[in-house]
């Protein structure tokens, strides 16, 4: 996927101004940067939830616009964090959704074999008849997951899936986008704000500040104590464990 | 996949399809006289239309009512409390207020009805569709803006009749208030055929409103063409809520009551059931209601007041349960 001079503005302010890089196959692409630098903005737009005003976004050789939803949502899955739903629906239910892109509303044989891998990988066996409204929100995050597997596609992408989740969940969360990447081979894209979890769990790193990319690299090439003072205009220090740069800031 | 819940669900769809059926079948033979068969014939023929009509506007309000909830995503919202219902009132009056009652706009039932229809379906999809779109769908703003509509198009409404010709508006009133006792059934078969079509017309669309409730975001997610697929929605439930109205009036309770009593029952995401347990609903309490307003009240209670009574409480004993969602 590669996203070429990526443009959006709000009532003529830039939010996202002329974004270019290149997404590696195969890896954990952490989005980090201060608040209002555009990076849930540029996963918007690189998932066709929100409309580009200028630049491509380039899949497989063809814009984005030009994909047939349908064919792009067996290619593509993109999780935010608003998802409230008034509906009765179990997880089961929930994860059959993730089949609709290629059965509708009538999932076959195969695709009842799939949801059940995913809801067996996401670890949801006891609760596959619970209603989703009736989950915490660790357990509801991990049902999304599984819908997400269930679609299977080549990239992932997520919006900030550490929100709103305690120490233990975010972690276990970080780790299964490690897993989605290293065990299923899927391409992740995530927005973050804890960059030590984007140090810790990604490949590559893309900082934004103020709409444009300001550092991408690997971890090892983002992650200094240079690099993120000028980011985030807060004193940092790097330290080193378990072989990985993480960040005290103060 | 969870078929028990499935065939469980198809079970009460079937018992809400007997009581309906009996509803009918009591409507149409309460107390006739089987003896004399002239007067057989005569009661059919004026109640047979009447049981039509009921049916049909069961159905369209039904149906509306639950597609409306979905594209909106909330379930105590339905499209009379936005006003729909003044509105095609007032593009009603605003026809023959402008052409005359005399022009052949107003004279031919037929043809009155689907210019109300057009402009309803253009008038309806600019001003909600707008709505929508500024708001971005947040159900408090919608439904106060839809409050303030509703009264904006019913002063509009009566302003227009305070200063027209009297005559003018003594016939606009035959048409205008349309209620069970005063079905508008020459507009029947036009009527059927416009709720088909635009079934059928919007089948694809239909098939897409499981995934519509998992939110705008999923729904893109999953594939689906998300604006163009409410617009064209839209159209339809506001061609079928003025379906309804023309054929019966407004009734404005009916679909906040259908629609929520077939989700509590039935429990599911999947639209063919809600929508089918909808349309049931509103043809039990529908004929029911009028049963019971003929042959116990004697038509000295409309069935429309029972409905807005019962309707009412019933909203705010969803206001009130419902606040954790």
């Amino acid at each position: 996927m590669f996203v070429k001079e990526l443009t959006k503005k709000y009532d003529g302010k830039p939010v996202v101004d002329s974004v270019t890089f290149d997404i590696p196959k195969g890896s954990v692409i952490s989005l980090i940067g201060p608040n209002g630098a555009g990076k849930s903005t540029v996963m918007g737009m690189i998932s066709r939830l929100i409309a580009k005003d200028t630049g491509m976004v380039e899949f497989d050789g063809k814009d984005i616009g030009k994909w047939k939803s349908r064919e792009l949502a067996k290619r593509l899955a993109i999780l935010t964090q608003t998802n409230q739903i008034q509906m009765k629906l179990t997880v089961r239910e929930l994860v059959a959704f993730g089949r609709f892109p290629y059965s509708g509303n009538r999932i076959t044989k195969a695709d009842e074999a799939i949801i059940d891998q995913a809801i067996e990988y996401m670890e949801l066996r006891e609760f596959e008849d619970r209603f989703i409204d009736e989950l915490s929100g660790g357990q509801r995050q991990r049902a999304y997951i599984a819908m997400v597997i269930a679609q299977d596609t080549e990239y992932v992408l997520l919006d900030e899936p550490t929100n709103n989740l305690d120490i233990y969940h975010a972690t276990n969360m970080m780790k299964i986008v490690r897993k989605l990447c290293d065990e299923l081979g899927k391409t992740v894209i995530l927005v973050l704000h804890e960059i030590n979890y984007a140090a810790f769990y990604s490949d590559y790193i893309c900082a934004f500040v103020d709409g444009k990319i300001a550092r991408f690299g690997t971890v090892e090439e983002v992650m200094t104590k240079e690099t993120l003072s000028e980011i985030y205009k807060v004193d940092f220090e790097i330290l080193r464990i378990s072989g990985k740069p993480l960040s005290i800031y103060y | 996949m969870n078929t028990l819940a499935y065939r469980s669900n198809l079970r009460k769809l079937g018992i809400l399809a007997v009581l309906a059926l009996v509803a009918a079948a009591a409507y149409m033979l309460v107390d006739v006289n089987f003896a004399n068969e002239r007067l057989f014939q005569y009661s059919m023929r004026i109640r047979s239309p009447k049981l039509i009509a009921m049916l049909i506007t069961a159905f369209a309000i039904g149906g509306a009512s639950v597609v409306f909830q979905s594209i909106i995503n909330n379930t105590i919202v339905t499209p009379c409390l936005l006003g729909m219902n003044s509105l095609y009132t007032l593009i009603h009056t605003s026809v023959v207020f402008f052409a005359g009652s005399g022009s052949i706009l107003a004279v031919n039932t037929n043809l009155s009805f689907a210019v109300d229809l057009i402009l309803m379906g253009i008038a309806a999809t600019v001003i909600y569709g707008y709505l929508f779109r500024k708001t971005r769908y947040n159900i408090l703003y919608v439904l106060l803006i839809g409050t303030v509509l509703t009264s904006f198009f019913s002063s509009v409404q009566s302003t227009m009749t305070r200063i027209m010709d009297p005559n003018e508006y003594d016939t606009l009133l035959s048409t205008l208030v349309a209620s069970f006792s005063n079905i508008n059934s020459e507009i029947i078969v036009f009527a059927v055929i416009v709720l088909a079509a635009v079934a059928i017309v919007l089948r694809k669309d239909l098939a897409l409103l499981n995934v519509i409730t998992l939110g705008r975001q999923q729904a893109i997610n999953l594939g689906v063409d998300y604006d163009r697929c409410i617009r064209r929605l839209l159209i339809g439930v506001t061609l079928y809520i003025a379906t309804a109205t023309a054929m019966v009036g407004p009734i404005s309770f009916l679909g906040l009551i259908i629609a929520n009593l077939s989700r509590q029952l039935l429990q599911t995401f999947r639209h063919s059931q809600l929508i089918l347990g909808s349309a049931l609903f509103g043809m039990a309490v529908l004929v029911g209601g009028q049963l019971i307003v003929e042959h116990v009240f004697s038509y000295a209670i409309p069935v429309s007041v029972f409905i807005t009574v019962g309707g009412g409480l019933y909203f705010l004993y969803l206001l009130l349960t419902r606040r954790k969602a």
